[in-house]
């Protein structure tokens, strides 16, 4: 519990510095809100009406006193570009990212964990050389190509999956999860990579430890030896290396939902920074940025699970 | 040949048949330089019942053989290249293990023939349950219901004396300490009551009293069960405690095999004689007031016994005084400071010139944390220490630096202490450029000067630390650490990681520099027959407390101390007529040294019995 409150403080702390982070660099972009909302060629004196209005002349410390406090109490002002309030579109797409993220960590780590462990037990062997290179293939090409590619291939030659569009999982789970897959696979192909390499370094320690000598020592078929005393150790750091990567998977659905046209969370922030809707910036980048802390907060509480030698405290 | 030998060839009978027999096995590794044969040609049986010691120094193939016997050699990427491995089975046709198939592999090992590892600490699974891995061989290798394999469990815990054995089944191994791992592991080879228990290095990471533990706890399950133990050790003295026959081994041949009396009272090779030369026997110094170099067969006969007189008048070098070093333990949200780690508790000592004092104790007992304090890698707490007259503790940074010159230390790892990426040219001129001693045209020759002293090749310079062996490495962390000319060595286990008979001339070599160079040593060391052969003074350390001070010996031939007492029982003597292992020995385990934040110790009370000779009271 001291841990898990301990935590929660250093969280805040960080959201706290990236509030201001986020707050004033969108401040120091040339144009204002009013700006944007008027258009270039307004008229100055309306434009001055505005942004008194709208509080702009206020000390830099007002506004942000004002945003951070409607962000803390859920009133999180309006979109300029949609014309709509934030927390409800954010919600939104939030669920739809949400979708192609866990697809694509579920789809990384299923192709990773027994590719790296295959590598490990056959080290430096011709199936540690194949499971090397498909790895550095998977890091070595953009995600974009994979999306382009897996597009040509399941959408355009095979028809077995639309090439874009979105759909709530709450209208139609099946057909949710049909629009998301071609992203999330595009997506999984780069991660999967880190995390065959980090799967691989880890079981090949694990393997040449002394208890894993005793287990074969006692009779254990080897598949027992590898499968469950070998990568029963080698689940805590894979989760940690697969928690840090929501920081970069939630940088790389920006792309990857503009490409196929997906409405979430990165397709917004695409919109948001195209059409210089500040209040949406500020809203997504912190946002984002208490997901990933979440999740990483998450694995971190999960530890103890998979390795009894930790506690938190 | 022993007696029994003959015997069995003689009548043939049952009882007498070997469980196992080697012939002619050999061992080949691949690797990227060639074929290596780590095992060339051997032979022997092991007959039920009875204990034998497959003893050598690290590369004698020792381990390869016995990892070979369970098929887990081939792991490691070993191969089986030639030879026979009978094992008889019970109810069953013999199996040439050299040849059985996979699966029947796997219903003997772990059945009938069980193995323990040297490293208790990674030897269980560490995300597993005790329960778990106690129970998942016998869930393999026999048919008893859940609740049966749990009474089971709880059976062999108690039959290796583990106290509230269900509590313990429920627990994971970092909450066990090293003896209590082993003799789960112990528990674990036991389980499914194997005829052949095969040992590897058992005892090697234990301190010496759970060394004397263990060993006594094999030998009453070899007696309650009968079952016949493979002992593999490099330990001569362990060899004598605890072998009923011997097999000596060399670079994967077999050099000589006998009864263990045979082997100790009348060695016929000239191998098996230099090994057991090289081995220190606590008390053999009995009498005798000045270390002694080892006998080293057919190394030249030159080392003289240590003077002790160095033509520099008594003086005390280094003078300690009431030190004290504490570790903080930190926790709570705030990450505050919730306790200590007492590691050296109000200890006081002093070293004359040339002298070496041993510190002696048990893993965390803080006499490595005393050599730390005393250069101030570690900062003490409180307390004094003088360095010919000179205040350490007072110095600052740049005083610090450079009265280091004259203090310095060797450590335990020779693997670990050398930069990789150094020559040995650099390696030794490193100190020299450090303290800006010597001009460029002078380093070279100071360098060839101490590699001679430390008895090296000069065609050395130019080589890499992985070029050399673990004798050679430490003979070149001693040159690092005499090239500045200091007056206190502090050696860390110096000798700990190093075969016998390296180790002996390594001994030798630094007792020979002490000689010739008016050394003194601050000895830290686990081996009581060590300590014994090597030094002058001795300090015996428990709980970060000096319990026993005095000449070696006070120390040794009049122990007074409770605590000296125990550790003195519990080393193993290299001499099979003086067996002190006996079958259910069991000491207190050390208690903790962590106390709360404010804890203020009592200060020590000293009862001096003799002139020197002091003991702790309280």
């Amino acid at each position: 519990m001291a841990y898990f409150i301990q935590r929660l403080l250093s969280m805040a702390v960080t959201l706290f510095l990236i509030s201001i982070i986020t707050f004033t660099v969108t401040n120091i972009l040339p144009g204002d809100v009013a700006m944007m909302i008027m258009g270039t060629q307004s008229n100055p004196a309306a434009l001055a009406n505005l942004r008194e209005n709208l509080g702009l002349n206020d000390p830099l410390v007002y506004q942000y006193g004002r945003w951070i406090f409607g962000m803390l109490t859920g009133d999180w002002g309006n979109s300029l570009l949609f014309k709509q309030p934030i927390g409800p579109i954010i919600l939104q797409k939030m669920t739809a990212s949400a979708l192609i993220v866990l697809l694509s960590m579920t789809i990384a780590l299923t192709l990773a964990v027994p590719l790296g462990v295959w590598s490990a037990v056959y080290k430096n062997r011709w199936q540690d050389t194949a499971s090397s290179s498909v790895s550095i293939l998977g890091v070595s090409l953009p995600d974009f190509f994979w999306g382009i590619m897996l597009i040509l291939l399941f959408a355009r030659a095979l028809g077995w999956f639309p090439s874009s569009g979105f759909v709530h999982p709450n209208e139609d789970f099946l057909m949710a999860l049909k629009h998301a897959f071609l992203p999330s696979l595009a997506l999984g192909l780069g991660l999967m990579a880190h995390l065959t390499r980090m799967t691989r370094a880890t079981m090949t320690g694990i393997l040449s430890q002394e208890f894993i000598r005793v287990a074969r020592a006692k009779g254990l078929a080897e598949k027992t030896v590898i499968w469950q005393y070998g990568l029963a150790n080698a689940i805590g750091p894979v989760m940690t290396v697969a928690g840090l990567q929501m920081g970069y998977l939630f940088g790389s659905i920006i792309v990857m939902e503009s490409l196929f046209n997906y409405t979430g969370m990165g397709w917004l922030t695409y919109q948001a920074l195209l059409n210089r809707d500040m209040p949406l910036i500020q809203a997504t980048v912190f946002v984002i940025a208490a997901v990933v802390m979440l999740v990483n907060l998450i694995v971190d509480l999960l530890y103890p699970f998979f390795d009894p030698r930790i506690q938190l405290k | 040949m022993s007696e029994r030998n003959k015997l069995s060839s003689k009548l043939d009978t049952q009882v007498d048949d070997p469980i196992v027999s080697l012939d002619h096995l050999r061992v080949e590794f691949e690797t990227d330089g060639g074929t290596v044969v780590a095992v060339n040609d051997i032979s022997f049986k092991v007959f039920p019942g009875e204990t034998v010691c497959l003893v050598g120094e690290s590369g004698s193939g020792k381990s390869v053989t016995s990892l070979s016997l369970m098929r887990l050699v081939e792991f490691g990427g070993g191969k089986i290249t030639g030879g026979k491995m009978l094992l008889a089975r019970d109810g069953k046709k013999t199996a040439n293990l050299s040849e059985v198939d996979v699966d029947t592999m796997r219903s003997i090992r772990g059945n009938e023939i069980g193995m323990i590892f040297q490293e208790p600490m990674t030897s269980l699974n560490p995300v597993f349950s005790i329960e778990r891995q106690l129970t998942d061989g016998l869930r393999l290798h026999t048919n008893l219901s859940a609740s049966e394999t749990r009474e089971k469990a709880i059976e062999l815990l108690e039959e290796v004396r583990i106290p509230d054995p269900e509590k313990r089944l429920r627990q994971y191994p970092h909450e066990l300490s090293g003896g209590m791992r082993q003799r789960v592991v112990i528990a674990m080879a036991m389980a499914c009551r194997p005829r052949l228990l095969i040992a590897d290095e058992p005892t090697t990471a234990l301190d010496v009293t759970i060394q004397a533990e263990i060993l006594s706890l094999i030998n009453r399950l070899k007696r309650e069960t009968g079952m016949a133990v493979l002992f593999i050790t490099h330990d001569m003295a362990v060899v004598a405690q605890m072998a009923d026959r011997v097999v000596v081994m060399y670079q994967g041949n077999l050099i000589e095999e006998g009864t263990v009396n045979e082997i100790f009272s009348a060695p016929k090779e000239e191998y098996t004689k230099a090994l057991l030369a090289a081995v220190p026997q606590l008390g053999q110094m009995a009498g005798t007031s000045l270390p002694s170099p080892l006998n080293i067969p057919g190394a030249s006969a030159t080392v003289k016994p240590t003077s002790g007189d160095i033509g520099i008048e008594k003086k005390t070098l280094l003078e300690v005084k009431n030190l004290v070093t504490r570790f903080p333990v930190y926790g709570g949200i705030f990450r505050r400071k919730v306790a200590n780690v007492h590691a050296v508790e109000n200890v006081s000592f002093t070293i004359d010139r040339g002298e070496t004092m041993a510190l002696v104790g048990e893993s965390g007992c803080g006499k490595s944390s005393c050599g730390r304090s005393i250069l101030r890698l570690v900062e003490p707490e409180s307390g004094q220490i003088f360095l010919d007259g000179k205040n350490i503790i007072s110095l600052n940074g740049t005083e610090l630096r450079s009265a280091r010159r004259d203090m310095q230390m060797v450590f335990q790892d020779p693997y670990a202490s050398l930069n990789p990426y150094m020559r040995l040219r650099e390696q030794i001129a490193e100190p020299l450029n450090n303290f800006g001693l010597a001009g460029r045209s002078e380093v070279d020759d100071i360098v060839h000067d101490i590699l001679e002293k430390v008895e090296l090749p000069t065609s050395f310079l130019r080589r890499f630390p992985h070029e050399l062996s673990g004798g050679q490495r430490q003979r070149v962390a001693i040159a690092r650490a005499i090239v500045v000319n200091p007056s206190l060595v502090i050696t860390d286990e110096a000798v700990s990681a190093l075969d016998v008979s390296v180790q002996a001339q390594v001994l030798n070599l630094m007792m020979s520099l002490q000689d010739e160079l008016g050394l003194s040593y601050l000895f830290i060391s686990h081996d009581m027959a060590v300590v014994e052969r090597v030094s002058h003074k001795v300090g015996v350390m428990y709980l970060g407390r000096l319990v026993e001070v005095g000449s070696r010996s006070q120390i040794f031939e009049n122990p007074q101390h409770e605590y000296t007492r125990t550790l003195m029982a519990a080393v193993p003597i290299a001499d099979p007529k003086k067996r002190n292992i006996s079958n259910d020995m069991s000491f207190k385990p050390i208690p903790s040294p962590v106390f709360p934040v404010g804890h203020t110790p009592e200060n020590p009370i000293y009862e001096e019995i003799e002139d020197g000779h002091l003991i702790l009271r309280n």
